[in-house]
């Protein structure tokens, strides 16, 4: 592969400390390397901030997005974003692209590029369905990506913890992210996925799971457990119990307390806490609802075993999509919108319901506030990973509107304008003067990842790693982004430049090149006689209660073109 | 003597995966676990007759020519058409599919599935509503009460009611068929029908009025519920809702009956909404009983690509969807198309009159591996290999979950996959010369 | 006063998509800029010329122009889409989508009238001087909202669904309306002089006036006694009871 020097560059990666300074970044075969010959391309950065590609840690971009995609026909016309949304023609090197917050495969690639990212992280495969998400990462251009395997209210999963059998465990999560070809583990409303095969919920963590006497606290830890004896790169990813209620930050605190004697094996979190938007509200009903931000942030400031991401709200249409079924029949019900339910046999549960956040709704509009109070009142950057829980929060193409946000107590001010005086009593937003630089919004949509995820090769421009490069049109020493929040949200809507892998795909926020992306996945290593003794009883749920057999489930090769296998060695 | 196991059966939307194949020289001998119709696509693609080469219709009759040959008469009719119907692709792999759908998007045509006349208005139904629904072992561990609403699976899915209903015994339901009430909604006491705890007769077309009513019990009102509803009289309606409400698990397996008959996709619609309703007292899902195989898969991977499940019109660059204006039988119907490829389907055989006439005065290309009647209108005759015995590729099941089929044997014929690529670069280089 | 008359050269079967073809885009134009104006025909665009004699007499504002379609449009989508303001008059039918969106002036038509009339129309008038077809003033798929605003009146029979998902403005139809007229409606007015079947399913606000024989009312209505309405007596419903219910069907 040839040679590019990128000269002038403003880098902004904080994985090496460096701050806003001009220098150039030299790439060959697709990595960062030292130095390169005289017969390099140049490509002259002309003094633009630069930073590593940007890395979403949980979208919802490939699997269950279908479903929405599917019942929301009327999304494809939709173009709130121009240039990120609506229906385009194909081109001589795109394919036709349609959507907002479910767009088409290609969209997503070409939008998230647009963007300046380059990698994704599916945030929920269920087993079984597995072979779906790796298909639609197939029809997703450029980007790399991985996905977090669901696991919290799997049949095998839970026998195993009410079993007291944690060897047997870790080698079935083991074998699940090898059928799966998922990157880590994922926990959605532990245990509330089985009750709600019945129609019921867990009400918090201590109460046990309908007909298989654990309780969600004992799944969190025993899946912890597991993923710590097995190495995996990623810690536990923890949608909590009671998300969307009223009073349910108590539980995502205790959820994270539960965690802090949780010894990761890695250099890393012990947990990883999902969209805490939606699980950082007070008060008692809908009635009294208030933010519970302060709250879960002050938690947050005290301990050093989590990180957590944001699942900021962005006003206007959005479609939930989520493992948590109890959540999205409620949602349906209440706001009188479409429903989609898919519950996965033995595994998991999951719901799609579109709706409408309107800054003129109380709740919303304290929702919106939530997310930016976490974002804010943390004190630490390295601990806040930004996203959207897109589309649950809102479309993707929409986080250079949410960097505004965050940079621009000014900007904030203006959407805080149109909120009632109910809404204003519910939230803190409006007495936080905290303005994040381009060094703080590097670490929480790039850098800090690299952490969390644990890929040394992502997020940063080391020598050595990815080059996946993203050159903004903005000049970050002659910008100021608390006043000038409208340059900034168009430099990050239309990256100057975005490299993948050390090709340009993105030039003027024009798409140059699609290739391919390379999918991560692990294969941790468990002993034969552990693993031979948790398969006898995996052929007896297949024999007596799955509908496929065992030897169909595994997704095959032939679905991952690009993969990237990571290895760890179980402990045992 | 090959054994294979686990071959995933390409028939109907059941996509059973549990077939045992023995394959003599080249030839399936026996198969184990399949169905009548499972069987008859195993062991009778041996004794149907094939289209044996390419052809291409030559003053009125077809002649024998080469695969280039009819490749390249192919890519001439899509060059130089205006408006070509690309129908069909469902009795075929996803990886097919999506090669004819960036064909279509690159000849700015319209690409439809048999869903058109089948469970396209269960897309329409979805779209309204949502689409409550579970994988199929869910109501094998735990549904005590199945519904059967407009269609016949002792006939159209031969094993579904034991592998994943009435006769399923799983983790919930240990004793099978004697744990369970099944409920069979028909306009006519089919085999099924026989079978079941109750069977309710009702009035033809008049499936909305009935899922009216239990909605409107089940929501507390049965105060406006008539003495008769679609021809049952109101204790019996009565008597139903309260074994839905009663259940521990229901599930709604809807066919033909509710989204063909009259009012179509309001049926399902209104289902959905049932679904819903009944959630508040129990637990319910509902399941289209799909039938070709793969028309789930269809409606997956066109949804993925493009945004809508079905009937996509490419003409602008960009996909729009329609249907009543951009289904197969919508544009035949009005004459639009002035071209036509069908693949892995039979209009000819299963289309309004009118439509196939219309199919008859245009350049038509088949892809298939058996004449039809399609066969008898079209002007380009491709021949293909059958799709879960000699090619592999991945299918959906009717509950959207997928399974990869896979070759059990070897074959002269082309893939649906290979024939559509090459099809793709034909079309690219004509385009690129003119 | 601005009059664009216009007539098609030979009839089509490939439809021609007209969503150019409105007095917000003719007002001020001569007839060779008009001719020159791109339609979609099929897979590509050709000048609107190559299918239409244009004639153009006068130069005025949106308002004052009005667009005279001499002879069959029935294969010519989109007629009207998204105007804002003058007139259009069709002597002849029309195909799908006439006045898709429209916001505002007048849509006269002397013929029939294809699927989707006044589709998600928000302002202004159609006016029908023939039958018309499916979803008359109804939404686009997986909207929750269809015609919003404006009137439609049709001196003719409907088919099926006519304004569905509608949430403002006035349906009038002379004639018969098909299945399931007026199903989902959240707002707005629906008179029809004929039969109809099945009305008003899942209304939740709105009102449904039927002065012709009603087939297979669902069961989901409550009978509240009576209305009057310009001397006539109806009997009154309220409903959909599974929508919420505040919707009110009168019948003869």
């Amino acid at each position: 592969m040839p040679e590019i020097l990128i000269k002038n560059a403003s880098v902004c990666d904080p994985v090496q400390g460096i701050n806003c300074e001009t220098m150039d970044i030299c790439i060959r075969d697709g990595k960062i390397v030292d130095s390169v010959s005289g017969n390099a391309k140049v490509i002259d950065a002309e003094g633009k901030l630069t930073m590593a590609g940007g890395f979403d840690g949980h979208t919802h971009s490939a699997g269950k997005i279908n479903v929405g995609r599917f019942i929301n026909p009327n999304d494809a016309r939709k173009n709130p974003v121009p240039g990120l949304s609506g229906q385009v023609a194909r081109t001589e090197k795109t394919r036709a692209q349609v959507g907002y917050n479910t767009p088409n495969t290609y969209a997503i690639g070409y939008r998230y590029a647009k963007l300046g990212y380059t990698t994704i992280c599916e945030a929920a495969i269920p087993l079984l369905a597995a072979r779906h998400t790796h298909e639609e990462f197939k029809e997703i251009p450029i980007l790399d990506k991985m996905g977090l395997s669901l696991f919290g209210s799997n049949w095998q999963v839970m026998e195993y913890i009410r079993d007291k059998e944690p060897e047997k465990l870790a080698a079935y999560i083991a074998w699940g992210l090898k059928a799966s070809r998922g990157y880590g583990v994922k926990i959605v409303n532990p245990g509330g996925g089985e009750a709600w095969g019945w129609g019921k919920n867990v009400s918090g963590l201590y109460d046990p799971v309908p007909n298989f006497d654990v309780t969600p606290a004992e799944i969190l830890m025993g899946l912890a457990e597991a993923n710590e004896r097995l190495q995996l790169p990623h810690s536990v990813h923890v949608h909590c119990n009671n998300l969307g209620k009223p009073g349910n930050y108590a539980t995502t605190i205790e959820t994270m307390k539960l965690f802090e004697k949780v010894k990761p094996s890695r250099d890393r979190q012990a947990l990883h806490v999902t969209h805490v938007q939606f699980n950082a509200y007070a008060g008692t009903s809908w009635r009294d609802f208030e933010t519970g931000a302060p709250m879960v942030a002050d938690y947050v400031n005290g301990a050093d075993h989590l990180t957590f991401d944001l699942g900021q709200v962005i006003f206007g249409p959005a479609v939930t999509m989520t493992a948590d079924g109890p959540v999205e029949y409620a949602n349906a019900r209440m706001l009188h919108e479409k429903w989609s339910n898919q519950d996965i046999e033995l595994e998991d549960a999951s719901g799609v319901v579109p709706l409408f956040y309107s800054p003129k709704s109380f709740v919303n509009a304290v929702q919106w506030a939530i997310g930016l109070e976490l974002a804010l009142l943390v004190k630490d950057p390295w601990k806040v990973m930004f996203t959207t829980d897109s589309p649950n929060g809102g479309s993707f193409v929409n986080y250079p509107e949410a960097f505004t946000y965050l940079m621009s107590a000014k900007r904030r001010a203006e959407v805080i304008s149109g909120f009632s005086k109910m809404a204003l009593d519910r939230m803190v937003l409006p007495g936080i003067d905290r303005e994040l630089d381009f060094y703080e919004l590097a670490v929480m949509t790039r850098s800090t990842q690299s952490k969390i995820y644990s890929m040394p090769e992502k997020g940063n421009l080391k020598a050595g790693s990815d080059a996946d490069i993203a050159i903004y049109d903005i000049l970050p020493g002659q910008v100021d982004p608390s006043t000038e929040y409208a340059k900034v949200k168009k430099a990050f809507s239309s990256a100057a430049y975005t490299l993948k892998s050390g090709e340009v795909v993105v030039k003027d926020g024009e798409i140059e090149e699609t290739p391919k992306g390379k999918t991560y996945w692990v294969n941790a290593k468990v002993p034969e006689s552990v693993d031979t003794a948790m398969q006898k009883d995996i052929d007896r749920k297949f024999r007596k209660y799955y509908t496929v057999s065992k030897s169909n489930y595994m997704v095959e090769d032939m679905y991952i073109p690009k993969p990237v296998e990571i290895s760890t060695e179980g402990v045992f | 003597m090959p054994v294979i196991k686990d071959a995933v059966c390409s028939l109907c939307g059941s996509l059973c995966d549990d077939i045992t194949v023995t394959v003599e020289d080249n030839k399936i001998t026996k198969i184990e676990n399949a169905c009548i119709l499972g069987h008859s696509k195993f062991v009778g693609m041996f004794e149907h007759d094939r289209i044996e080469t390419p052809m291409i219709r030559k003053d009125g009759e077809l002649v024998p020519v080469s695969y280039e040959e009819a490749i390249e008469a192919a890519a001439k009719i899509l060059v130089n058409s205006r408006r070509t119907l690309s129908y069909g692709w469902c009795s075929t792999s996803c990886e097919a599919i999506s090669g004819a759908i960036q064909l279509a998007e690159e000849t700015g045509s319209v690409i439809d599935s048999t869903a058109n006349v089948c469970h396209g208005p269960s897309a329409l139904a979805a779209q309204e509503k949502g689409s409550p629904s579970a994988s199929l072992g869910e109501i094998k561990n735990r549904a005590d009460v199945i519904v059967f609403w407009g269609c016949n699976p002792v006939h159209a899915h031969p094993r579904h009611m034991s592998r994943y209903s009435s006769f399923s015994k799983g983790f919930f339901t240990e004793k099978g068929r004697k744990g369970r009430t099944m409920v069979v909604i028909d306009v006519r006491k089919t085999d099924t029908a026989k079978i079941a705890d109750k069977y309710v007769e009702i009035e033809q077309g008049s499936d909305l009025l009935l899922v009216t009513a239990l909605r409107s019990i089940v929501n507390g009102h049965e105060d406006v519920v008539p003495e008769t509803v679609a021809g049952v009289p109101r204790a019996e309606v009565l008597e139903l809702a309260e074994t839905l409400k009663n259940a521990k698990f229901v599930c709604i397996f809807f066919g033909m009956g509710v989204t063909q008959s009259r009012s179509k996709y309001k049926n399902g619609d209104a289902v959905s909404s049932l679904i819903s309703d009944l959630n508040q007292h129990t637990k319910a899902v509902m399941i289209g009983m799909r039938g070709h195989y793969n028309v789930t898969g269809f409606g997956q991977v066109a949804t993925w690509e493009t945004g809508f499940p079905m009937a996509i019109d490419f003409a602008r660059g960009y996909p729009y969807y329609n249907p009543g204006e951009t289904g197969a039988n919508d544009l035949l119907v009005r004459e639009e198309p002035d071209a036509a490829i069908i693949a892995a389907a039979d209009p000819g055989a299963h289309f309004p009159q009118k439509a196939v006439r219309h199919l008859a005065r245009i350049p038509v290309i088949q892809i298939d591996p058996y004449a039809n009647p399609t066969t008898e209108i079209a002007d380009v005759v491709i021949p293909s290999a059958v799709v879960g015995i000699e090619a592999e590729g991945t299918a959906y099941r009717m509950d959207a979950i997928s399974l990869r089929m896979k070759k059990l044997i070897d074959t002269k014929f082309k893939t649906d996959v290979e024939i559509v690529k090459d099809l793709t670069a034909k079309v690219r280089e004509l385009k690129r010369g003119a | 006063m601005q009059v664009v008359k216009l007539s098609l050269k030979k009839a089509n079967k490939i439809p021609i998509e007209a969503d150019n073809i409105n007095p917000d885009n003719f007002a001020g134009k001569t007839a060779e800029e008009i001719k020159e104006i791109l339609i979609w025909y099929g897979n590509g665009q050709c000048p609107l010329g190559d299918f239409f004699t244009v004639e153009v007499e006068g130069k005025d504002s949106v308002e004052n122009t009005k667009l005279v379609f001499e002879g069959d449009v029935s294969r010519v989508k989109r007629i009207g889409q998204n105007m804002t303001a003058g007139e259009i008059e069709i002597n002849g039918n029309v195909d799908m989508h006439c006045g898709f969106g429209m916001k505002g002036g007048k849509i006269v038509i002397n013929g029939d009238a294809d699927s989707w009339l006044g589709c998600e129309m928000s302002g202004g008038e159609i006016i029908l001087n023939g039958n018309a077809s499916y979803y008359v003033g109804a939404g686009y798929r997986g909207e929750s909202c269809g015609m919003r605003g404006g009137k439609i009146t049709v001196n003719g029979n409907t088919k099926d669904y006519l304004g569905e998902h509608m949430c403002g403005g006035e349906i009038f139809v002379k004639g018969d309306a098909g299945l399931l007229p007026a199903i989902s409606n959240n707002g707005g007015k629906i008179i029809i002089e004929g039969k109809a079947t099945m009305p008003a399913s899942e209304m939740k606000n709105g009102t449904v006036i039927i002065k012709g024989e009603v087939f297979d009312m669902l069961p989901s209505y409550k009978e509240e006694g009576t209305e009057e309405l310009e001397g006539v007596t109806y009997r009154k419903f309220t409903g959909d009871v599974n929508a919420g219910g505040k919707g009110v069907l009168l019948i003869k």
